[in-house]
């Protein structure tokens, strides 16, 4: 993978952040992946999965506007990067790769 | 109304605590948000442990880290920072003076924290008992001839006595020191132990290691032994129950190892108990309230007033003694602290004033003024260099620095210093621990593992970086900016400038350093050379141990055979000890008032003169085997009979313990307490009276060496006694122990003094360098005028000549004082002449001059040209 290596658990936030678009900010992710995935996650996790994200540029970050619902506080809003996305593609091209090269016989 | 929920409030603190600001808005928000979410999906609980749990799971590096910005938010570490960097480069750019500086302050520290350790050692001395603040031993107070004395030994019926009727008194217990030879596997030893009640470790709690403290010496063959005489008897600590024979006679059992006894226990010598019963049943001592010799130590019981016991107490023995003594109007006992027995044993009229208390006091002093001095350099040299900062000072002023910032900032540059000058000051301690223990021996160590070394630590290098340096601090930071940036800033040349006065007093403490060693020197010296009146060469004691006193005979017979001995004699003891005392004497003409006066007795059979190498002025020697009737005669030395008044002394006859006694002969006066003292009245009486001589004096043959003398008495010795080994002193070692104790404050009072000079001259050099660069153009400019080396040596030194004189002028009379203060506890002594103070002086001079000159004609020969060629 060219020499990105995506964890599990990145490759799950990175795809929450997709799903989110445009809204991806800490709690959002986290509150995506609990109703995707029906696990709970801790909010140090993702926030130290998407700083990591953001050091190898598969996400890119900037502060969002005052919203009242935070009490004035602001989010941190992330967006996948075009390399993010090329990463994502790779990785799913990969596992259909690998899906594809599973004979027919082994299952049955 | 319900008000809403909130977040758990210490996690949301715990959070803006660790949180780097520029990212806890918005966490703070993702954390409300997912709060809120949940109360409604879970609950209030279960969202309030979430919240716990993700504020825990945020504490990560990238979340605590600060973000790093280009501009700079000065905080107080910033400025700390910014003293060190320059104080560091102003170390390193005058190297020497760096060096003279933490030079004189480690070893003025190292030299100070070792007497505070000894100081400490001394304070804490008979004070780690559970019950030291209780704990009293009973002295007697009498009054005879008009001098009140006071003095420990006690009657063997008053601990009982003191017990059974007074309530103040919790416990009680006597006590009486021994030497006996134990025997255990074949093994002897010859060593020291004491007789007690079993009470003795109820008062004082020593640890055991087997045993208990109760049951010990209850039982009647019972013995107590300290775990080194446990392991030196039996090779292992477990020796309870272990039989040990006591003078080859009783046999005891070990009823408890005690840990060895502290150093600074006044029972540290002793290394076994026997049961004081023990000590009754030999028929030793006696039971009379007349005869003073056990030693008593009562416990009070809680929260009795210590006077008001006493008080109740004082007049037991008197109520006893009366009808026995004549006069008991003025014994008393009374009770003496067991935090005072080390450093107030000393009686003076009846009272226990002083005693190593005075030492303390006065190595308290000597290390105080030893740290002062190291801190005088200090001092000094930054007020002389202040120039070279007054620039620094200037700028930091203007720039907005406060002075008290500055003084800050000054101080705790001396506090660095300091702080290196406590590093080496705790390696010369280190390295000098074990010659500084062989001097006052001691066994003193730093206690690494204690936390009150690592709270001394830092204190004492604190204070002396605040000693040293807050009144250069305060001078440097009172400079005004206006006159030193101008560059028209001069330093004031005062006549007196607090300077010049610190180097006087430097040099005035030095002076009575050197006074005092002088001094001491003189009358060690004074005392060693004293004629002692007897032969100390050759002279051999010898205890007659177990079966040797009914040998005696054929014992003295082959001694003399075996050619080893000359002669040999019995005694009552040592010739260099003071064996026993006699009062109650009376001569034709005494009165009733003599009876009080002290002789200090001896005793012998024959051969006195010919063993001892005294000489007779009047009559003969007492010889027993040639006039047998010498049993009951006496020989009296010159004071005694100067003391009797009598004339014919030879013939008279002298009456003391119900008995009549001969005096046949007059001995020249000999010392043999301490060579400081006057010579006392002595009687040496023949074998007639109760005291046995249990003592053999022997003069060895000069012909033969000592240790073949030795050898050959060895072997005569165990033929008679095989279960005891042979121990002896020699007359002339036990002399020279004498002097011991002013020794060691003699070699105390040089090396202190060599230190002292050290650091001053320390100082004095970087004082000299930095005047001579100082004055680099004035000299180069006197010299293409014509100036001669020697007159610009002369001009740089004469200043300091000076101080030292100012110095001597104040010093001499403060010595002297002193000196003459410490020369009156001795009555054989010197006085002090011209000759001290002008030793003093000289070498003062000289010290001085050796280390300015050196400065001065470095100075005085550069070649002119160079010094003025530089602009």
């Amino acid at each position: 993978m060219k020499g990105t290596y995506l964890g599990e658990f990145e490759e799950v936030v990175l795809l929450a952040v997709a799903i989110r678009d445009g809204d991806a900010y800490g709690a959002a992710v986290v509150n995506e992946i609990e109703q995707q995935m029906g696990r709970s996650v801790n909010l140090g996790a993702v926030h130290s999965a998407l700083h990591r994200l953001q050091e190898k540029g598969l996400v890119k970050s900037e502060m969002g506007g005052i919203s009242p619902e935070r009490g004035g506080r602001r989010k941190r809003l992330y967006s996948v990067t075009a390399y993010g996305r090329r990463v994502l593609e790779e990785v799913r091209q990969l596992r259909n790769q690998m899906w594809d090269a599973i004979p027919r016989t082994a299952w049955s | 109304m319900r008000s809403a929920p909130t977040p758990p409030r210490f996690a949301q603190r715990l959070l803006r605590w660790f949180c780097a600001p520029h990212r806890l808005d918005e966490l703070e928000g993702d954390l409300d948000e997912l709060f809120q979410d949940r109360i409604k999906s879970v609950g209030v609980h279960r969202a309030r442990w979430r919240y716990w749990r993700d504020v825990l799971s945020l504490m990560r590096p990238f979340v605590i880290r600060r973000q790093h910005t280009d501009y700079p938010s000065p905080t107080h570490t910033t400025m700390i920072r910014n003293y060190l960097t320059v104080a560091f480069r102003n170390l390193a750019r005058a190297k020497s003076y760096a060096f003279i500086n933490i030079a004189g302050l480690s070893v003025g520290m190292a030299a100070s924290a070792l007497i505070a350790l000894w100081i400490q050692s001394e304070l804490t001395y008979d004070q780690f008992y559970s019950k030291t603040d209780r704990l009293f031993q009973v002295y007697n107070r009498d009054t005879f001839n008009g001098t009140t004395q006071a003095w420990e030994t006690t009657p063997r019926p008053l601990a009982p006595a003191l017990k059974q009727d007074y309530p103040d008194i919790d416990d009680a217990s006597r006590y009486r020191p021994i030497t006996f030879v134990l025997t255990a596997n074949d093994k002897n030893v010859n060593i020291d132990g004491a007789f007690a009640d079993p009470t003795f470790l109820n008062l004082f709690d020593f640890p055991f290691l087997t045993g208990n403290a109760q049951a010990s010496l209850s039982e009647p063959n019972g013995i107590v032994i300290t775990k080194s005489l446990a392991e030196s008897l039996f090779g292992t600590t477990q020796a309870l129950g272990k039989i040990i024979q006591v003078d080859h006679k009783d046999s005891f059992s070990v009823t408890g190892v005690l840990d060895d006894l502290p150093d600074n226990s006044r029972f540290s010598s002793i290394s076994y108990l026997l049961p004081y019963n023990y000590f009754i049943s030999l028929g030793w001592g006696s039971d009379d309230w007349s005869s003073n010799n056990e030693y008593t130590f009562v416990l009070l019981k809680d929260k009795v007033d210590p006077a008001m016991a006493e008080n109740k107490i004082k007049r037991v023995t008197a109520q006893h003694l009366k009808g026995v003594l004549d006069d008991v109007s003025h014994r008393h006992i009374f009770l003496h602290p067991a935090s005072k027995w080390h450093l107030y044993s000393k009686q003076d009229n009846g009272q226990l004033v002083d005693g190593k208390i005075v030492t303390v006091r006065l190595f308290g002093i000597i290390a105080a003024f030893i740290l002062l001095i190291a801190a005088v350099n200090f001092i000094n040299l930054s007020t002389a260099r202040s120039e070279k900062r007054a620039k620094e000072v200037g700028i930091r002023k203007v720039a907005g620095a406060q002075k008290r910032s500055l003084v800050f900032q000054f101080i705790s540059e001396s506090v660095l210093l300091a702080f290196f000058a406590g590093l080496l000051a705790l390696l010369l301690i280190v390295l000098c621990i074990p010659l500084f223990n062989t001097i006052t021996g001691k066994q003193l160590s730093l206690a690494f593992g204690s936390v009150s070394f690592w709270l001394a630590a830092p204190g004492f290098v604190l204070f002396t970086g605040l000693l040293a340096g807050s009144y250069p601090a305060f001078y440097l930071a009172s400079f005004q900016p206006i006159r030193v940036m101008k560059g028209t800033y001069q330093p004031v040349a005062a006549v007196f400038s607090p300077r010049k006065g610190l180097v006087v007093a430097q040099f005035t403490f030095t002076i009575v350093l050197i006074i005092a060693t002088l001094v001491i020197r003189q009358q060690i010296h004074h005392a060693q050379n004293r004629e002692s009146g007897y032969d100390q060469n050759n002279l051999l004691f010898a205890y007659l141990h177990g079966d040797l006193p009914s040998h005696y005979e054929a014992l003295q017979q082959d001694l003399l055979r075996s050619g080893a001995a000359v002669s040999v004699g019995r005694s009552l003891g040592p010739l260099t000890d003071i064996n026993s005392r006699q009062w109650g004497v009376s001569w034709p003409g005494s009165t009733k008032a003599d009876k009080d006066i002290e002789f200090d007795r001896f005793g012998t059979d024959t051969d006195f003169l010919t063993t001892m190498g005294t000489k007779l002025t009047a009559g003969r020697a007492l010889d027993v085997r040639q006039f047998p009737t010498d049993s009951n005669a006496v020989m009296l030395n010159e004071t005694a009979v100067k003391t009797m008044h009598l004339k014919n002394p030879v013939g008279t006859s002298i009456r003391f313990l119900k008995q009549d006694w001969q005096v046949v002969g007059v001995l020249k006066d000999f010392v043999f307490a301490s060579p400081y003292d006057p010579i006392n009245p002595v009687i040496v009486s023949g074998p007639g009276q109760s005291v046995s001589l249990g003592w053999t004096s022997m003069r060895l043959n000069p012909a033969n060496a000592t240790a073949k003398n030795l050898e050959v008495i060895e072997a005569v010795f165990k033929k008679y006694n095989p279960g005891y080994p042979f121990e002896y002193t020699f007359a002339d070692e036990s002399y020279k122990a004498k002097f011991a104790d002013e020794q060691r404050v003699g070699v105390l009072t040089s090396l202190f003094s060599g230190l002292s000079i050290f650091i001053a001259c320390l100082g004095l050099f970087g004082l000299a360098a930095y005047t001579a660069q100082q004055r680099t153009k004035e000299i180069g400019i006197r010299k293409t005028l014509g100036a001669s080396v020697a007159s610009i040596v002369q001009l740089l030194t004469k200043e300091f000549i000076y101080l030292t004189l100012a110095a001597f002028l104040i010093g001499a009379p403060i010595g002297w004082y002193a000196m003459h203060r410490w020369l009156e506890d001795y009555t054989y002594r010197i006085t002090i002449g011209i000759d001290v103070f002008t030793v003093t002086l000289l070498s003062a001079i000289l010290i001085v001059l050796l280390t300015v000159s050196f400065q001065a004609i470095k100075a005085a020969l550069v070649n002119p040209v160079k010094s003025l060629r530089s602009e």
